[in-house]
């Protein structure tokens, strides 16, 4: 049952002239198609220095103006041009940890709950809608935290901190009044919020490395569920929690809208933790457009090189730690 | 090692209940964090119907956004958004794609490789804003204006690198007999990758650029000072355009309680919008695993 | 067999000296080769995979590739079509000659050689498209040929696959609703309906069910008329059944080479015979 038009034309590797055109057609289109792809993957970096390099121009006039003192200057004054980036790093940094200490917690109680509580009927749509909270629009965060936390909180949690520490030395400062219901530790707040997503599902992924017989072993010598999580789970897993921790931190030095909302956007350093503030990206988002005269533009630049510098290192950290749990898991 | 100690069940007793009670108390607390967490979820997602419902009707749709205190709507954000996002997802996603292609079928472990999937985790949660500032500086202040394409190509470059990250796993994930199978055929490596590799990652792939979609629409940050806002209907690329999160940020932040409604509403619109297309990337992504 | 196995077994036995290995080829004269290995050399990496092969593989013939795994057979069947090279950090040395052309040269255009030698895997590997594109989609990337010529073709190779009957009212269904068995033959028809001349089939029927495996062995027999055949097995029954000729392979060395019957029934080598009596491997 030989069939004619399944045998070859010819027996030899030289080709005819019509598959030699197609031959050469094929080895342009590869070619061509291989450099646009490794362009493609040079443009991820070039997307990266591009931004780095357009922020150092943009930020040139402020910090040659103001040298070193731009980092350790408290007044921001349009009026007479004076300014310095302390009270926004301040902020940034104040409301992230204060978003980290709660969301780390109860993100790393979310996630333990997800892999070692959780019935597992539940497990996947309760992972889910913590997922999708992580996929909410940070703005709707913000006019959230405007129109009905930041009320809340001013109504309860706020006096109630005003006056159980008003008479505790320190700790009165910090929670100085009156309460504005908007402020450094609300902003905390919806940031916190914010965050807890990432955290528990970065935490989540990370504990269901954990190599399902060693938590046999542990509970085969008789641990209980806390034991085998604190002597095993979390031991076994920590690069990665910090890793995890780390993004999350990432996320929340660099959030804008959410803080922008709820932050108050005073350039001030107050001692309490209830008074506005400001945050890098809130200046930048509150007073860019406004923002007159080269040299408060180029302050405001100046803000978002220090931004991206600070939460460079912080992803970057993240990746090594999150890089060496998979070199971990793959060895 | 505690752990290893033997039970001796009559010594032992007060240290096990012990350690019981220690356990029930940390099993309840991870409990509660579970519900302290979705509690967020549902106090946003009520406070959002209950307030964003109201002004719903049909001027939302059909009327641009109106000076205080007279009827209007949010058509002009609302295309604003549409324009500006789907510019950015069409000039994102090959970039994405193309480049999460070469690392993984042309560079996988090579050296370019390992660095773009480094910078490219870190560009995916880089603030936003501060790509906005980069536009700004590269095309805002070139053109002499603040434009649609300003916002669309800041939204581009906030496309990239989720496109990358998804193409690259999921291209990762295609078996190498595959593509054995059709180089045995004699197919050039470029017909293999188009014709068979992106087939067999065609679920996957459209899962990152729904998820990439999901994430640029609701970007406030990057748009304020590229496209800044329009309070008039325009489809004119090179002026400034009203997109519905930069609306939501303007109106809310208004003493005006009309201004404040129409806030609420378009926040209720884009979060929809939002968790629809997640929730269909992950219908898709599921259904792609089976 | 993966490429860690090959390293493995390279790792286990030091590089011998060149002349000390010179395998036995005992076949008569007369036959036309149409693929000449001489002195081939295979590195993954640093370590050796194959050390030294000289073989002879002829014309519509089917040519077995026996020994235990890890032995170097798949990746003797894997430079033929220059398959290696899709992979960094893999190379040959050495020469491989078909119709006395030189394959592992640089020069050579690897997808012309690879439409010329086509390739069976292990495990069926069906493209995620119809049965019908499944076949067409070679065909039409090198020739511009009718709507009726493609339809032609298409039922030929499906034909010449024995498995026309079973798909021929579904040619629009995806590759991927057949059983492995009828998926292996999709991919035997896809291989042919791009004209090659030599088929390489790389342990074809380890993944079937004995009933699968009979019709791909049946169909291996019709081919041999049309096309020069190398299979991969670990099956010795499967090699004494479909081959002509047989080579046994061990650590990366030819050991034995020459008719199927004659190393089947009186092997030269003690090792040849040790394994096809069952004594390891």
């Amino acid at each position: 049952m030989t069939d004619a038009s399944l045998q070859a034309p010819t027996l030899l590797l030289k080709p005819d002239a019509a598959r030699a055109s197609r031959l050469r057609s094929f080895r342009l289109k590869d070619n061509v198609f291989r450099h646009l792809t490794r362009a493609s993957a040079v443009a991820v970096l070039g997307i990266l220095s591009g931004v780095i390099l357009a922020l150092v121009i943009g930020s040139w006039l402020a910090l040659s103006t103001f040298g070193i003192d731009f980092l350790t200057t408290e007044s921001w004054n349009p009026v007479t041009e004076k300014f310095g980036a302390l009270a926004p790093i301040y902020g940034t940094v104040v409301t992230s940890l204060i978003a980290m200490l709660i969301a780390v917690p109860v993100g790393l109680g979310i996630a333990i709950f997800l892999t070692e509580l959780c019935p597992p009927v539940l497990r996947r749509p309760i992972g889910v809608a913590i997922e999708l909270l992580a996929g909410i629009p940070s703005i709707i965060y913000g006019i959230w935290g405007l129109f009905v936390f930041a009320p809340f909180l001013q109504a309860t949690l706020q006096p109630a901190l005003i006056s159980t520490f008003g008479s505790v030395p320190i700790l009165s400062t910090v929670f100085a009044g009156p309460p504005y219901g908007i402020g450094i530790l609300t902003a905390g707040l919806i940031l916190a919020i914010m965050v807890l997503p990432f955290v528990t599902s970065v935490s989540r992924d990370v504990f269901e490395t954990v190599p399902a017989v060693l938590k046999e072993a542990a509970y085969g010598v008789g641990c209980t569920r806390w034991e085998v999580i604190r002597r095993i789970v979390i031991p076994y897993t920590r690069v990665g929690l910090v890793g995890g921790v780390m993004l999350g931190l990432g996320r929340a030095l660099g959030e804008t809208m959410a803080v922008t909302f709820v932050i108050g956007n005073a350039h001030r350093i107050s001692g309490s933790i209830l008074a506005p503030g400001t945050t890098i990206s809130a200046s930048i988002a509150n007073e860019f457009t406004e923002a007159v005269g080269e040299l408060y533009t180029s302050s405001l630049i100046a803000l978002g090189l220090i931004l991206f510098i600070i939460t460079f290192i912080v992803l970057a950290i993240a990746r090594l730690m999150l890089l060496r749990l998979e070199r971990q898991q793959g060895a | 090692m505690s752990l290893m100690a033997p039970i001796d069940h009559s010594a032992s007793r007060p240290r096990y209940m012990r350690r019981r009670r220690l356990n029930f108390v940390m099993m309840s607390l991870s409990l509660a964090a579970a519900a302290f967490g979705l509690l967020w979820l549902l106090a946003i997602l009520s406070t959002l119907v209950f307030k964003g419902v109201g002004g719903l009707s049909l001027d939302v749709f059909t009327q641009s956004t109106p000076p205080p205190g007279s009827q209007g709507g949010l058509l002009n954000a609302i295309v604003g958004s549409a324009i500006m996002t789907a510019i950015g997802v069409a000039v994102g996603t090959p970039i994405g794609i193309l480049a999460g292609t070469y690392m993984a079928e042309y560079g996988r472990h090579n050296r370019l490789t390992t660095t773009v999937r480094f910078i490219n985790d870190i560009l995916l949660s880089a603030p936003s804003i501060v790509i906005g500032l980069f536009v700004y500086e590269v095309v805002v202040i070139q053109m002499g204006n603040f434009s649609a394409l300003a916002g669309a190509l800041a939204l581009a470059i906030l496309v990239v690198p989720v496109v990358v990250r998804t193409t690259e796993d999921m291209l990762n994930l295609v078996p190498n007999q595959l593509r054995e199978a059709a180089s045995a055929l004699g197919l050039p490596r470029a017909v293999v990758i188009q014709r068979i590799a992106y087939r067999a990652a065609r679920a996957g792939m459209i899962t990152g650029v729904l998820l990439a979609i999901a994430r640029v629409s609701g970007e406030t940050a990057p748009l304020l000072f590229t496209a800044l806002n329009n309070q008039f209907w325009s489809s004119d690329l090179n002026a400034p355009m009203a997109s519905l999160p930069v609306v939501i940020f303007q109106f809310a932040l208004s003493p005006y309680t009309d201004w404040q409604q129409l806030a609420w509403t378009g926040a209720l619109l884009i979060t929809l919008a939002v968790l629809t297309l997640s929730i269909a990337a992950r219908i898709l992504a599921a259904g792609s695993r089976k | 067999m993966t490429s860690t196995d090959v390293a493995r077994a390279a790792m286990i036995a030091p590089v011998p000296a060149r002349s000390a290995a010179q395998p036995k080829v005992h076949v008569g004269a007369g036959q036309a080769e149409k693929i000449t290995i001489r002195d081939l050399k295979f590195f993954y990496g640093d370590s050796l995979a194959l050390k030294g092969i000289d073989l002879p593989i002829y014309e519509r013939k089917v040519t077995a590739f026996i020994g235990p795994s890890g032995c170097g057979k798949s990746t003797l069947l894997r430079v033929l079509n220059r398959m290696y090279d899709l992979y960094p950090k893999q190379r040959a040395e050495g020469e491989v000659l078909l119709d006395g052309i030189d394959i592992l040269s640089p020069k050579l255009d690897l997808n012309l050689l690879r439409s010329r030698v086509g390739m069976v895997f292990q495990k069926p590997t069906p493209f995620p498209m119809s049965i019908y594109d499944n076949i067409a989609f070679g065909v039409r990337l090198y020739e511009t040929i009718s709507k009726s010529e493609l339809d032609g073709r298409v039922e030929a190779a499906l034909r010449r696959a024995a498995l026309w009957n079973e798909v021929k009212d579904k040619l629009d269904a995806s590759g991927l609703s057949l059983s492995g068995g009828q998926q292996q033959r999709l991919c035997i028809a896809r291989s042919i309906a791009v004209r090659p001349e030599v088929i390489l089939l790389d342990e074809p029927c380890s993944a079937l069910d004995p009933i699968s495996t009979a019709k791909i062995e049946e169909l291996i027999d019709e081919l041999k008329a049309d096309y020069t055949i190398a299979i991969v097995t670990h099956n010795m029954q499967q090699a004494s059944r479909t081959s002509e000729y047989t080579a046994f392979m061990y650590l990366g060395e030819l050991v034995e080479f020459g008719e199927t019957e004659q190393i089947f029934m009186s092997p030269h080598d003690r090792r040849t015979q040790d394994y096809i009596t069952g004594r390891f491997g």
